[in-house]
């Protein structure tokens, strides 16, 4: 959906809202020579202003809030985000801290009721931290190079066996009857 | 320029080291703690994952109204440390070497499974999903088994009272 945003190459503002720099320290491998992510033509740039895509690392603590605003708000449309490690995917260990926002999402939901802000193409690097290899597919998807392969299961329980006094004591003669996928089936 | 020389045949020795990974698969070492996923034949709905979870990843949900219980997996807050794996007493919940997690939205990074829970005989109260009253059923001496299809507050009363018997 986002690549006929982006035709040329992607420019990245980092900014570490809070991060252990553990994704910080992530986030420099993808461009050492061993990765390589120049040859997408993704760089690094150190003004917003000049930015395409904006990298967040970490939770979003009250103290970067501001900052983090800040510089979304600088970036020109249009813009894309991403948010790497599980921190900035949804809030990670920290989740119930109380000096932590929780992640993009909460983030994003501030931006909606306060600055009335119409919210980017979002991707979401889930780890802790990611590896390089992880970055670059999640770059991927937002280019559309790759497919999302992480979809959402729901499994429920299509017949149980009615639980009675004779099936509970004669419970391995039960077991041995019938085999795993009869007594748990389901889809 | 013979300090150049040098590191053009240092360069032509080593050859080409950047991977080229979106177009190319790559190898994931052995024991590579990566995306945990539940294997939905074994899981019995215990929980014991959900109690060691440190960012509460793992979460439980029980619907009265519908009598099931939900295991939800959230991957947005996963710190992938395996306690989760460790802890499960049928191991149904590992640890695999997948790490291409990336999605578009949040609601991708969940797996849930719901389980039906029994009924208490007495009191009619959803109690424990059917499949842990099972797999406990297996580890429990033959005379008390007819106790396991009641809830605990009943299983209580129930037992108390075969223990005066006893002393009588």
């Amino acid at each position: 959906m986002s690549i006929k945003l982006f035709m040329k190459s992607l420019w990245v503002f980092h900014l570490n809202s809070g991060s252990c720099n553990g994704c910080d320290i992530e986030v420099l491998n993808v461009f050492t020579p061993y990765h390589d992510v120049e040859r997408l033509g993704i760089k690094l740039v150190a003004s917003p202003r000049h930015a395409d895509v904006i990298v967040f690392t970490g939770p979003i603590t009250r103290e970067t809030l501001p900052k983090a605003i800040k510089a979304f708000t600088a970036i020109p449309e249009p813009k894309a985000v991403v948010a790497v490690g599980s921190c900035a995917c949804g809030g990670g260990i920290w989740y119930d801290s109380y000096a932590v926002i929780g992640g993009i999402e909460a983030f994003y939901k501030i931006l909606r009721e306060e600055y009335k802000v119409k919210i980017p193409p979002t991707v979401y690097v889930p780890g802790c931290p990611p590896k390089p290899e992880a970055i670059i597919y999640g770059i991927a998807v937002l280019r559309g190079i790759l497919r999302q392969k992480q979809r959402r299961t729901y499994f429920t329980e299509k017949e149980v066996p009615e639980l009675t006094k004779d099936l509970i004591i004669n419970i391995e003669k039960y077991m041995e009857s019938k085999s795993r996928k009869e007594i748990y089936n389901g889809e | 320029m013979s300090a150049r020389l040098h590191i053009l045949k240092e360069a032509l020795r080593t050859g080409v080291v950047t991977k080229k990974y979106p177009y190319e698969p790559v190898k994931v070492p052995e024991g590579f703690r990566g995306k945990p996923s539940i294997d939905v034949e074994k899981c019995i709905g215990c929980g014991a994952c959900v109690n060691v979870c440190p960012p509460n990843a793992l979460s439980a949900e029980i619907d009265l109204n519908k009598s099931v219980k939900r295991i939800i997996l959230f991957l947005g807050k996963c710190i992938f440390c395996g306690r989760c794996q460790d802890a499960c007493p049928t191991e149904a919940i590992k640890l695999t070497r997948e790490f291409e997690l990336s999605t578009l939205t949040t609601n991708d990074l969940y797996q849930v499974v719901e389980l039906k829970m029994a009924k208490c005989e007495i009191c009619g109260k959803p109690y424990a999903t059917i499949r842990q009253v099972l797999f406990t059923a297996k580890s429990v001496p033959k005379d008390q088994r007819p106790l396991l299809l009641l809830c605990s507050e009943c299983r209580s009363k129930v037992s108390a009272k075969y223990i005066s018997y006893a002393r009588w």
